[in-house]
């Protein structure tokens, strides 16, 4: 890497032979207005809005095109940059439909703000526009509006060179040309939404939120998308206390700028239930609601006299969660059988891209917080199946609905001397338990999961968990102090640092450092 | 003069091998595989100072020396028969009546930039052109031109004839590439230059018809006869492609440097019916247009036309007559480029349909003060800023139009109609 220094807008500026001007100039935070350039995309140079001026060269270049040279002198504030941006602002705008109070990227529309930035001229277009296609469907997820589309083309060239898949192309010509899907494609691929967000105007959107929220109402939360281990990272859009959209969050050691469709809709599955609001506890006749004293009394009661003793853990539940859960299932029985919820299913070419073959987002974590058993999930399983243990604990997940042997799972259940079944909602699980506890789901939690790679990254709470649920870790220490131990813990940092204090691959971690990126334990030092 | 293009075109069967090499073709070949480098060779185009004949005017000789001679990829070379540009037709004549000139052109080429594959893209529309491009290649193939071992040389060249799919952005150097891929016939962002990431990311030499059809004349009569004629800077002849109100139209080829005016007077026989000459435009119809009364001075080389503020471009010579309405002149090239923008990138995408949609208002009476200001706002927005040269030949005719005749276009806006009564 061949250091070199250039000029940008009269600024001294350090970078390496190779680069473009538009990445040095974004390494030295300056912000070269562009809509067809994508750093993770080939480059295509058609929007034209990046030009810029480069002392001795006649004409304006554009900069995501343009390699750096020692002693460049880049202008892109002069009045000849200025008038081009203008420009192409106007030009952009003529068969524009402005139809910004109806449009879902109003809020986050390239076009918007750059307009703000760059332009604020009334348009000198007075012709009749052209018309385009309006709300074409091109798959599940994504759908067109030509005539809001700039033709910038990165949603082509995603599909050309990170899936691969190439439904979309551009046909027509002049001011006539249009995206299209080729004859008999359906833009369905497993990624195939990322295109909605890469769209720097309103021509795809997004058809499952589409017309629910305008984006400014939206209150946005860093996080870890729960669909899978690969742990991607996402900013939750919520309103009104639901869920409205994931959003990927760049982080190129995980994710880069992407992520999958599954990822992307799994909350509505995973978030959409009618909550539990109290704890139950069986009684003649059915599961009646009670108070919670009441029932983590009858749960430890219970769950102390039927050893063996069997607990399960979702994947979906935080490091901090399943640290507490493992400690308090070897206080009641130091024999207790832990595991994380794992299984496994094949994943195509493009899948694998992003996804992990599991659905389990922390079941790294969780076995290293000591949820962790001999031969694993799948011998866990067996063993409950075959009749192995009196009493059991189960977390978070719907084992009857979840697995292909529910049949067997509800037959092994209803023979236990005693069940715990906890989660958000009212499981075909939770109905067969002895005592039900309402807890919270992966939107409403803060703490750490650790994906497949080992990299330790935090969730936050985006949701306010419903009146009468608790916080799963609440639960754990709640039940743990029921046991008679002291245990003061008043929030998941905290039970992180015991963690950083106590699991030697986390040793060096700090809760507060984590940070938005996360962390991979091995770099620490 | 001594006809160097066309000294073949007029005989029976020129297209023919046989009557090509009785008039002493493919003699330079043979000088060429028997004698020279290819270093020798591109030193000789260099020193015959021939210019590209597609419009840019770029030396022939130079463009192949920037071939990387060490590349491991494959290099092509790329005839470039797909003369579109209005008002151009000079290529195609080449084509039906002397395709072994160009074939001939394109082996040298070839040979001089070590190149084993070369192509002919043509025009889709030539479907004469192409069936008689496709038996000289067959003719040459046959009798060892072409293929295996080229007359013992020991040196291979396949050539192959591809037709295009029609659209004018197909004859610009990069969008023809896109097009032969067989992708969209989109021109590429440059740089990468073809010279080192041309077709399917290879070397290649892009050349014009009429530039590879003067190479054979070259070679075989030498550099320096060829360097001798024309003007300093503006080497040999040139084919010039003459239309619209002139008694005499056609092709014709002139020495550089020839007086525009005598030209269009005396060879072709000047404005027919009495009329007199309002409008030219001298290099097809995205070269900007020169009024009647400004060709005094002008000469056909490349330089003279630059000072008059035009460009000698494909020499496609377009005549208007007094006759002419120029605001609909203009509106009709607009028009054309309207259609033939690839939309690719924005200005010139959005650009082009805006001025043809003002042109036409203007034309039809609907014309509004500010306008012709706003067409000129608009095509120096395009101008030099899109990612082929394309925005320039919509701008350029535009703003020439404009500026030259503005007091008919006013006209047109004032009184809220056609000012011309088209005869």
């Amino acid at each position: 890497m061949e250091p070199l220094k250039l000029t940008i807008d009269g600024r001294e500026v350090t970078t390496v032979k190779g680069k473009t001007v538009i990445e040095a100039a974004a390494e030295a935070g300056i912000d070269i207005p562009h809509y067809c350039y994508h750093p993770k995309l080939p480059i295509a140079g058609n929007c034209r809005m990046c030009l810029v001026e480069i002392e001795k060269m006649p004409r304006l270049q554009i900069a995501c095109n343009t390699q750096v040279n020692e002693g460049m002198a880049v202008q892109t504030q002069s009045p000849k940059v200025l008038e081009a941006r203008r420009a192409v602002m106007e030009f952009l705008l003529v068969n524009h439909p402005l139809d910004c109070p109806i449009c879902d990227q109003a809020g986050e529309c390239r076009l918007q703000d750059y307009y703000m930035a760059h332009d604020l001229k009334a348009s000198r277009f007075e012709e009749r526009k052209e018309h385009d296609y309006k709300r074409e469907i091109f798959g599940p997820h994504v759908v067109f509006d030509g005539e809001r589309c700039i033709n910038c083309t990165r949603c082509v060239r995603f599909l050309q060179a990170v899936t691969r898949t190439e439904e979309l192309t551009v046909v027509d010509r002049g001011d006539h040309s249009t995206i299209a899907l080729f004859p008999d494609r359906v833009l369905d691929n497993p990624l195939s939404a990322n295109v909605v967000d890469i769209c720097p105007v309103g021509a795809l959107t997004d058809r499952d939120f589409r017309f629910k929220v305008r984006v400014w109402y939206l209150k946005d939360t860093p996080s870890i998308c729960p669909g899978c281990s690969t742990g991607c990272n996402i900013t939750i859009g919520a309103y009104q206390n639901r869920i409205a959209r994931f959003k990927p969050r760049v982080n190129e050691e995980v994710n880069s700028h992407w992520i999958c469709d599954e990822g992307r809709y799994c909350f509505h599955r995973l978030t959409e239930v009618e909550r539990l609001t109290s704890p139950l506890i069986r009684q003649e006749g059915g599961l009646v609601p009670t108070d919670w004293e009441t029932a983590l009394q009858a749960a430890l009661s219970g769950l102390s006299a039927g050893a063996p003793l069997a607990g399960v853990i979702s994947g979906r539940n935080t490091n901090e969660e399943a640290f507490l859960f493992a400690r308090l299932m070897r206080r009641i029985s130091s024999e207790a059988a832990l595991e994380v919820f794992y299984q496994e299913r094949p994943l195509t070419e493009v899948e694998k891209i992003l996804k992990s073959p599991d659905r389990s987002p922390n079941f790294r974590g969780a076995r290293e917080m000591g949820v962790i058993s001999n031969g694993g999930f799948d011998s866990w399983l067996g063993q409950l199946i075959e009749g192995k243990f009196r009493g059991a604990y189960i977390v978070g997940e719907d084992l009857l609905s979840a697995l292909p042997e529910g049949e067997k799972i509800k037959s092994a259940l209803a023979r236990l001397s005693f069940l715990v079944v906890q989660d958000s909602h009212l499981t075909a699980t939770a109905e067969l338990a002895h005592v039900v506890l309402p807890a919270t789901n992966f939107a409403e939690k803060e703490g750490t999961y650790t994906n497949r790679e080992g990299r330790v990254q935090k969730l936050n709470a985006a949701l306010v968990p419903p009146e009468g649920a608790l916080q799963d870790w609440e639960i754990f220490a709640r039940m743990q102090r029921e046991a008679g131990d002291r245990v003061s813990y008043s929030t998941p940092g905290q039970i992180f640092q015991t963690i950083a204090n106590e699991v030697p691959r986390y040793g060096g971690l700090s809760y507060l450092r984590i940070g938005e990126q996360g962390a991979q334990p091995s770099d620490q030092t | 003069m001594e006809k160097i293009l066309l000294r073949n075109v007029d005989i029976p069967d020129s297209h023919t091998l046989a009557v090509y090499k009785s008039r002493g073709g493919y003699r330079a070949l043979e000088k060429v595989l028997r004698a020279m480098s290819p270093e020798q060779l591109i030193e000789e185009v260099k020193a015959s100072g021939l210019r590209g004949r597609g419009g840019a005017g770029f030396p022939a000789g130079m463009k192949w020396s920037f071939v990387p001679k060490d590349s491991p990829k494959p290099k092509y070379v790329i005839c470039n028969a797909d003369e579109s540009e209005p008002g151009t037709f000079k290529d195609r004549l080449l084509m039906e009546r002397d395709p072994h000139a160009i074939l001939e052109g394109t082996i040298l080429a070839a040979y001089a930039i070590r190149s084993h594959t070369a192509f002919i893209y043509i025009r889709g529309e030539l479907a004469f052109g192409s069936k008689v491009l496709q038996g000289a290649i067959d003719e040459a193939a046959q009798a060892g031109y072409l293929g295996k071992n080229i007359l013992g040389s020991g040196y291979d060249l396949d050539l192959i004839l591809h037709r295009g799919a029609g659209a004018y952005i197909c004859g610009e150097e990069t969008g023809l590439l896109s097009s032969l891929e067989g992708g969209r016939g989109w021109p590429k962002v440059k740089p990468p230059f073809p010279a080192t990431h041309g077709l399917f990311g290879c070397p290649t030499v892009v050349n014009n018809v009429e530039t590879l059809a003067s190479l054979p004349w070259i070679i075989d009569q030498g550099a320096a006869r060829y360097a001798a004629i024309g003007t300093e800077k503006s080497k040999g002849t040139k084919l010039f492609s003459v239309s619209g109100h002139i008694s005499k139209p056609g092709v014709y080829e002139v020495e550089m440097g020839y007086p525009f005016k005598r030209f269009l007077e005396e060879d072709c026989g000047g404005v027919p019916n009495g009329r007199k000459l309002k409008g030219v435009i001298p290099g097809g119809s995205s070269m900007p247009v020169l009024r009647g009364d400004e060709l005094e001075s002008v000469r056909m080389d490349y330089e003279s036309m630059q000072a008059a503020g035009t460009l000698l471009g494909s020499g496609g010579v377009i005549v208007m007559d007094e006759s002419t309405c120029m605001v609909k002149a203009a509106w009709n090239v607009a028009r054309f480029y309207a259609h033939e923008s690839c939309g690719q990138c924005t200005p010139c995408r959005e650009g082009c349909h805006w001025m043809e949609k003002i042109f036409g208002r203007i034309e039809n009476g609907q014309g509004e003060k500010g306008d012709l200001d706003l067409v000129l706002s608009i095509s120096g927005n395009i101008t030099g800023n899109t990612i082929c040269p394309f925005g320039d030949a919509a701008a350029w005719p535009a703003t020439a139009f404009v500026k030259k005749y503005r007091e008919e276009f006013e006209a047109h806006i004032t009184q809220k109609k056609c000012v011309v009564s088209s005869a």
